[in-house]
């Protein structure tokens, strides 16, 4: 079943179009790894999908309804973990649960029962009647994540759930989220962070510039860059590398640069090794070589010339 | 019955505020310990002390003040931090914003009458009329919370609503000619007659001191005119805002 679609829908910022006619679907069990870089378009979507913010054009659907998707019965069955982290920082974590269990109808016994669970969930019971201000920007972010629980959601729409956080912080939410997928909870899950996506997600719609480029399983996008390889040097002065001269290799398709390492992404079976060797060779010092296998972050390169995540940036 | 779960952790969000009770309890408080030293035995020309004037002004002058905790959390539940999660929740967020007007009004009330307590209790001062000056602090509070609902709704930067809340509030205090005399003019003395909500709150408690609820009610009359005629300017720019 269809729990969420939208079709052609358009959201212009002045000229921009935030949202370029996309159309998504996302189905009852699924894990859905939204993957774009800053500024793709993930966040306007979300908004979009949860009624947010108004679009432009285009048909919206939650739970079969199109005509009135944002009724209260649709919200009622809708989670959203919020980017920014949304909490009270005067109540305790149990008594800001309760607040967001009881905008949601839930009654007193029902709301109590809720409440442990959302936060044993977490992994915050300990931390009950504590406040806040005094968390870790990890225990802010997984009570961020038990206030959109308390009512059980059918969808569950996460926004960049595991920025700015520790490793250990995020290792709880991502197995948090596949736990919530066992007990049926269907998940959007917007990202930038390709090693998360690859981690949980049953299907991944990759974003860029209000576009969905492509969607699939993560063996099936990568299945579309397998006749690719990736080459990347490490040198002593990349600066001095003609990237050019690389480029114009029969075969190259990409050639990025960041920090002291050259990434040359070329057809597999070219064997061009040796040619892009001796060109860098000429111009610099080669610290160490290194062949990978294609990743998302391949996929999301060739498909849209950029780097997912905000590095230094290609030449 | 949604909106009304949420008042009891409005209130207590109210309550554990440390800025707004240091600013609207315990700043009023020790500011008229202070002035009962300086002010002791110091009568008027008509024989009252003079730091009962100075209590009574007190006390409805950090009521201008009030409003600002309303505006703030309107601002973070409703426009700013908690705005997604709000929006996507399946109950009235009009409803919401009443009920933080209503609770915030509440505290403020509550903390106006405290500060009274406070200086029958510990100061001494006699109130010729406490129910009557609970009424002009109820509403003075709920005057002041309507005025920042406005701001925060009339205005997209939430900085540019502080800064009239603040205008709104040291602005009256100025034109009653707290820290200043004003200049003889007309402007001046019409404010102060019907435009000023702190004189008009102030005069009104003084005419009941002298026994003229003529002039008491006509002037707390003007102050719940201004609610009445702000309250429906406040219901249209709110319902505009959460649009």
């Amino acid at each position: 079943m269809t729990l969420a679609s939208m079709q052609s829908v358009l959201k212009r910022y002045g000229s921009c179009a935030a949202l370029d006619y996309i159309d998504l679907e996302i189905h009852e069990g699924e894990i859905v790894g939204l993957l774009g870089p800053n500024g793709a378009g993930k966040t306007t979507l979300i908004q979009a999908l949860t009624g947010i913010l108004p679009v432009d054009q285009g048909r919206i659907s939650l739970f079969g309804d199109s005509r009135n998707p944002f009724s209260d019965a649709n919200k009622q069955k809708l989670g959203l973990v919020t980017q920014e982290i949304a909490v009270f920082e005067e109540l305790t974590a149990k008594e800001g649960l309760e607040f967001f269990a009881g905008i949601y109808g839930l009654r007193r016994e029902e709301k109590k029962k809720r409440v442990a669970e959302a936060l044993e969930f977490v992994g915050l019971s300990a931390y009950a009647n504590k406040v806040p201000h005094k968390f870790s920007g990890g225990m802010k972010r997984r009570l961020n994540i038990a206030c959109a629980l308390t009512h059980r959601p059918r969808l569950l729409i996460m926004d960049e759930p595991t920025v700015g956080i520790d490793p250990q912080s995020r290792n709880h939410i991502l197995e948090s989220v596949q736990k919530l997928r066992e007990q049926g909870t269907t998940i959007l899950y917007t990202t930038h962070c390709m090693e998360e996506v690859q981690e949980i997600a049953s299907r991944v719609v990759i974003l860029d510039q209000g576009q969905v480029v492509k969607e699939g399983t993560v063996q099936q996008l990568i299945e579309t860059v397998r006749h690719e390889e990736t080459i990347i040097f490490d040198v002593a002065d990349p600066l001095g590398i003609p990237l050019r001269q690389v480029e114009s290799i029969a075969g190259v398709s990409q050639v990025s640069v960041s920090g002291s390492r050259i990434t040359v992404i070329s057809a597999a079976g070219a064997g061009n090794l040796d040619r892009i060797l001796s060109v860098v060779q000429q111009h610099s010092g080669v610290l160490g070589i290194q062949a990978d296998k294609p990743n998302l972050e391949d996929v999301f390169l060739t498909l849209t010339g950029k780097q997912l995540r905000d590095r230094e940036g290609s030449r | 019955m949604r909106v009304l779960s949420t008042v009891r952790f409005t209130l207590l969000r109210l309550m554990r505020n440390y800025i707004v009770l240091l600013l609207l309890l315990a700043v009023p408080i020790a500011l008229l310990t202070v002035f009962s030293v300086i002010l002791s035995g110091m009568v008027d020309e008509a024989g009252r002390p003079y730091f009962d004037q100075t209590a009574l002004t007190m006390v409805l002058a950090f009521q201008l003040f009030g409003g600002s905790t309303v505006m703030s959390y309107l601002n973070e539940d409703l426009f700013a931090r908690n705005r997604e999660r709000m929006t996507v929740a399946p109950f009235n967020r009009t409803l919401y914003a009443f009920s933080i007007l209503l609770a915030g009004s509440a505290f403020s009330f509550l903390l106006g009458a405290a500060i009274m307590a406070y200086t029958r209790l510990v100061l001494g001062l006699v109130w010729a009329n406490w129910g009557w000056t609970l009424y002009l602090i109820a509403l003075m509070a709920v005057l002041s919370s309507i005025v920042c609902v406005i701001f925060v709704c009339g205005v997209k930067s939430f900085s540019t609503a502080e800064r009239l809340s603040e205008v709104y509030g040291v602005g009256f205090v100025l034109l009653a000619g707290l820290f200043f005399p004003m200049p003889q003019h007309a402007v001046f003395e019409f404010m102060g007659s019907y435009g000023n909500p702190l004189t008009l709150s102030v005069g009104a408690v003084r005419a009941v001191e002298i026994g003229n609820w003529n002039e008491a009610w006509f002037q707390a009359n003007i102050v719940l005119a201004a609610i009445g005629f702000l309250f429906p300017v406040m219901l249209v720019m709110g319902r505009r805002r959460l649009r």
